[in-house]
């Protein structure tokens, strides 16, 4: 599979996560928009899914990180780390070919594209 | 912070296309995002629309999410020329739509906060009568400046 597609795959992840955890917010439950359970069931199984799609290690990688932190990716922004706000060695801000994880916290890096 | 200072006048789209949902609602995308940023936020919206429509009821819909796309708090707007389906709470048609995309990490909860005040101030939009009023971008900003001032007075 290439970097691109396990790319792609761990950010529709990752927003989803993000998305089904939102819905769970007293804050956000507070606002009044529908929600209907069943659907929320059939997207907690798209994410099952998508999961399944990734790389194996990959997947246990982000499986982890997410039990650990609740959001698994950081972006990167200046240099920094924003899961841990730490600054990030130099030798990694070179956008690399796959997957890298802080050396201080551990999170997935997510380097948007300018 | 106040909504009228997110929201910026290339971003608000008075004379939108009627269409298909979700075509409309990637028409606004792409006003904020283009490429594969766009597809992944598109992804993210249907999603959150699939858990339930985002039509609050008397032609308003607010459609959001966070994504990793983004890494501020980004609003559109858009007002269809004619009203379109949308599959609201009311089953009435939309003809204002807020899009509102979130970074995944956003400090201070400025997302739901600011959702929760969309939607405030478009139930004002809609007991005011004023979802057709403004002509330009400018006046649209001013109107919501406007609202959001009369909401804090009233408190
Ligand atoms: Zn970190």
């Amino acid at each position: 599979m290439s970097t691109e597609i396990v790319e792609m795959h761990l950010k529709l992840l990752f927003d989803l996560d993000n998305l089904l955890n939102d819905m769970d917010e007293p804050t956000y439950k507070k606002i009044g928009f529908k929600v209907e359970e069943q659907e929320k069931q059939s997207l907690i199984k798209t994410r099952t899914d998508l999961l399944k799609k990734l790389p194996r290690e990959t997947a246990d990688i982000y499986e982890r990180l997410r039990k650990r932190y609740q959001r698994a990716i950081a972006p990167v922004d200046n240099g920094f780390c924003f899961g841990c706000f730490q600054r990030l060695p130099t030798q990694l801000l070179a956008r690399s070919e796959k997957i890298i994880t802080c050396p201080n916290c551990g999170r997935i890096l997510y380097w948007r594209k300018k | 912070m106040n909504l009228a200072s997110l929201l910026s006048k290339d971003r608000i789209t008075l004379s939108l296309k009627p269409g298909k949902k979700n075509k409309v609602i990637e028409d606004l995308v792409y006003t904020i995002k283009q490429g594969v940023d766009a597809e992944l936020i598109l992804s993210t919206l249907l999603k959150r629309e699939e858990l339930g429509s985002t039509g609050i009821g008397k032609a308003i819909a607010i459609p959001h999410c966070r994504s990793l796309a983004v890494d501020k708090l980004e609003i559109a707007v858009g007002r269809t020329t004619k009203p379109i389906k949308f599959n609201a709470i009311d089953k009435k048609p939309v003809s204002l739509i807020f899009l509102i995309i979130a970074p995944p990490q956003d400090p201070g909860n400025q997302y739901l906060i600011t959702l929760g005040k969309i939607v405030q101030i478009a139930k004002e939009l809609i007991k005011k009568k004023l979802i057709g009023k403004s002509q330009t971008p400018e006046e649209f900003i001013t109107l919501i400046d406007q609202v959001e001032k009369g909401l804090k007075k009233g408190k």
